[in-house]
């Protein structure tokens, strides 16, 4: 049975807390009377994974079966997430696999010929060949790669299809092939709130045309937060989008949730509360901290970059995209969702070594505060844990380090986009057209591994409502000089960030530390 | 500084935090506020089969004879009476006494004869002496303590394999030391041994043990401070007689040996005689009184004349 999440209150038999930072971790003691936040524990997976995709397409929802939507002669196209989900990428084999394979399946018995598999990428990075065959399984792999699965190109403008504007006059500009084809199978790994629903076709497929109208400061701080749908401006746009899109072609959504079994057995210390670790379990995590310590860079990145999670997939959903997406979110809810009784003066946080846009690459500056002020500080439903005014503490190194293969444009943005404005809503206006529509990032997208051009100024924008919410954002063992650059302030060791923050928030403020990962989603009251 | 040796520090700094924040020396406990969420683990007996075995016996008789037993003498002014109860005896007892400090244990166990000393263990609360691995190997070995569950529903099976093993146990049927220096409550769990098994229970007085070394406190007080242990009379089972009777006449005996200790043997026996035994509980009155006057101690009977007077 399962535990649910719940509130900690830091007393005197409380030991130190673990947190996460960057590619390493750390013990630390909080003041008595900090919250802790610990999310529910995982919940059990569905028995037989392959029984539940089968009852998913066959029982889907506001929907005929999947076999009744397949016939010779049609144009079948299937999309699905690319390597940002999940994270750690999941123990082979991943659940996309399963689906691809079972849908592949009914469409070989119905005879149908055109298919074609699109990653979608949106303004990622492409994919590489293994990479892909991890996600898809050699089957799949061999059957289409490379002409009948590929990455999706959001600059190969002769293969995008204008379907129309929004009622908000929002362009809808996605792969011509998906928006062309008799049915557009969309297979979603559903891992926190934000993702799915009409943002994994409307957002995945899309454009830059189409996603400027959504990625911008201005939507940011105007989805609070963009882990509840329903009170996202992101969302609303997508779904919007979604809507036009439904206009011009039938999606066949299937989405899967999975548990919170994010780390291997043998780091089983990451995921258990600290006071029932086992003298194993601390051995464990001493032994781990001090090898990662003594480890050089290059090895402890590619030891953390192979981890693979033995997440369980807790549901499948198949069928019309809107009511599987309510379904997911309940499933996303029963195991992310913690009651949090109000909020806090300082928010205190651990980064760990991934964020969807640093698989297999480093974790930049940019990347470091998107994963804090973006996804961690929204991961809330109601009001964020922290107070207007309040202050958020972040543990990571924050190395000045940046991927030339995968993050070019962020190299260029954090030395001269940064150096003039930390305001996302000043640098948007002056800065992004240009990054755009450079041609070499153009060109990096289109035939390297690199993210596009734009990138980095989204990442900004995720950072945008905690940037407009937040007194102070204080980094806890931080490069001085990369935080300096973001514009925020950095701390040798949380003391010392306490005393920093005092300057904002009192001498005796509130404390509050989300224990994550795994992923948690505050419900603020 | 060298880069090894900042390495190193590193470890010990996490060690240290280690240690003290998962308390590797004390029983480890959740959180008050995680208690609601928290499962408790199925106690499980610590293992003490180890403890009886012939080299930690050797051991122990190291321990108690060239250790503590000098040990003790050298830091109380200890008197012994009433060891020949065990002349006329054979084979396992339960050797039950009062229960004011943690010099108690020690007292019992350096005063025995050494043939019953090498085959004794003690009855020892789980939830403080075996709460942490330290003490309960330290307790295991030198005082051949077994873990007592003094909240659990029932006792478990080690004290009757014990006693089919040929071991006497020593036990404090209060179950815990006394604040005040008298005698609380007799748990019945001793006479009930007594009476399945068939075997004698010997009562211990302890006079002195609650002013030379009270609760708070992990040494003697200086000065030597007088401590009497007055071995009495093997009490045992009658026929037909419940636990309960038996438990009552343990604690009478107990109460008559205390008395035998402040008067003399005949004086106490004649109380006795006529119920008129002075309660081994003390007498009601303010806390303080009753603390007052069990900080007094016994007399120092043996003390030498003065040289000089």
């Amino acid at each position: 049975m399962s535990r649910p999440g719940f509130v900690l209150t830091v007393d005197e038999r409380t030991p130190p807390m673990l947190l996460h930072s960057g590619e390493s971790f750390r013990l630390q003691q909080f003041p008595l009377g900090t919250r802790v936040i610990y999310p529910p524990e995982s919940l059990p997976g569905v028995p037989d994974v392959d029984e539940a995709i089968e009852a998913a397409l066959l029982n889907p929802v506001d929907s005929e079966p999947l076999p009744a939507l397949l016939h010779a002669g049609m144009k079948l196209t299937i999309a699905f997430d690319d390597l940002s989900l999940p994270l750690p990428p999941m123990r082979k084999p991943d659940v996309r696999q399963r689906i691809l394979e079972r849908v592949l399946q009914y469409a070989a018995d119905a005879g149908v010929d055109d298919v074609e598999l699109i990653i979608a990428t949106a303004l990622h990075r492409r994919m590489t060949a293994d990479e892909v065959k991890a996600a898809v399984g050699e089957r799949v792999f061999r059957s289409f790669w490379p002409d009948q699965l590929y990455n999706f190109d959001a600059e190969d403008h002769a293969n995008l299809a204008h379907l129309g504007k929004t009622d908000r006059d929002e362009d809808v500009e996605i792969s011509k092939r998906a928006a062309e084809s008799d049915l557009l199978v969309y297979v979603n790994i559903n891992l926190v709130a934000m993702d799915g629903g009409w943002k994994s076709t409307a957002v995945g497929l899309a454009s830059y045309n189409s996603l400027r109208h959504h990625h911008n400061a201005h939507t940011m701080v105007h989805s609070r937060s963009f882990m509840d749908p329903r009170h996202s401006e992101l969302h609303s746009s997508a779904w919007r989008m979604g809507r036009v899109l439904s206009e011009h072609v039938k999606v066949f959504q299937i989405e899967t949730t999975l548990n919170n079994d994010a780390f291997p057995s043998q780091y089983g210390f990451l995921t258990k509360r600290e006071w029932e670790w086992s003298i194993r379990d601390q051995a464990v995590f001493l032994g781990t901290k001090r090898g990662l310590d003594l480890m050089p860079a290059k090895t402890r990145r590619r030891l953390f970059q192979q981890m693979e999670a033995p997440y369980a997939v807790t549901g499948v959903s198949a069928g019309a995209v809107e009511p599987v997406h309510e379904q997911t979110l309940e499933r996303v809810h029963r195991q992310q969702l913690v009651e949090v009784n109000g909020q806090t003066d300082i928010l205190v946080m651990g980064l760990p070594y991934l964020c969807p846009y640093n698989v297999n690459s480093v974790m930049n500056p940019i990347l470091a505060a998107c994963l804090g002020l973006g996804y961690l500080f929204n991961m809330y439903r109601g009001k964020p844990l922290v107070r207007e005014g309040g202050v958020l503490i972040l543990h990571h190194p924050v190395p000045w380090e940046f991927s030339t293969l995968h993050h070019p444009s962020y190299v260029d943005f954090f030395d001269e986009v940064l150096a003039e404005s930390t305001d996302p809503k000043v640098i948007g206006p002056k800065f992004e057209q240009q990054y755009a529509t450079d041609p070499w990032y153009t060109h990096l997208y289109r035939t390297s591994h690199a993210y596009h051009g734009v990138h980095p100024f989204y990442m900004w924008y995720w950072c945008a409502h905690a940037l407009e919410h937040l007194g102070q954002v204080i980094w806890v063992g931080g490069d001085r000089r990369a935080v300096a650059r973001m514009g925020m302030r950095s701390a040798s060791t949380f003391a010392d960030a306490l005393e920093l923050a005092r300057d904002t928030v009192g001498s005796s403020p509130t404390i509050t530390y989300q224990h994550a990962p795994p992923h948690i989603l505050s419900d603020v009251r | 500084m060298t880069r090894t040796r900042q390495r190193g520090q590193g470890l010990a700094a996490d060690i240290a935090v280690m240690s003290r924040g998962w308390r590797w020396t004390r029983r480890s406990l959740p959180p008050r506020s995680a208690e609601p969420h928290h499962t408790f683990p199925e106690p499980r007996e610590f293992p003490t089969e180890w403890a009886r075995s012939r080299p930690a016996r050797v051991a122990r008789e190291v321990i108690l004879r060239g250790g503590l037993g000098p040990l003790v003498r050298h830091e109380t002014t200890v008197e012994i009476e009433g060891l020949d109860v065990f002349d006329g005896l054979d084979g396992p007892v339960i050797i039950v006494a009062n229960h004011a400090s943690h010099l108690d244990t020690a007292l019992l166990l350096t005063t025995l004869p050494v043939k019953w000393q090498r085959k004794v263990t003690v009855g020892a609360a789980a939830d403080y002496f075996f709460d942490a691995w330290w003490r309960a190997i330290g307790s295991a070995l030198a005082f051949a303590t077994f873990p007592i569950e003094r909240h659990g529903t029932g006792l478990s099976d080690t004290p009757t394999a014990l006693i089919e093993q040929g071991w006497s146990i020593v036990m404090f049927p209060e179950g815990t030391r006394s604040p005040d220096g008298w005698t609380r409550r007799f748990r019945p769990g001793a006479a009930a041994l007594a009476r399945t098994h068939g075997i004698p229970i010997v009562p211990v007085a302890i006079i002195g043990s609650f002013a030379a070394m009270p609760r708070g406190r992990n040494w003697p007080k200086p000065g030597r401070p007088p401590v009497h242990v007055r071995y009495g009379r093997p009490v045992r089972p009658l026929p037909d007689e419940n636990t309960l009777a038996l438990n009552g006449r343990v604690s009478a005996a107990l109460a008559a040996l205390l008395d035998e200790d402040s008067s003399d043997w005949y004086s106490a026996a004649r109380r006795a005689a006529t119920t008129e035994t002075p309660a081994s509980s003390g007498p009601e009155v303010a806390n303080w009184r009753r603390v007052w006057a069990s900080t007094a101690g016994p007399a120092a009977r043996s003390a030498k004349a003065k040289a000089w007077r």
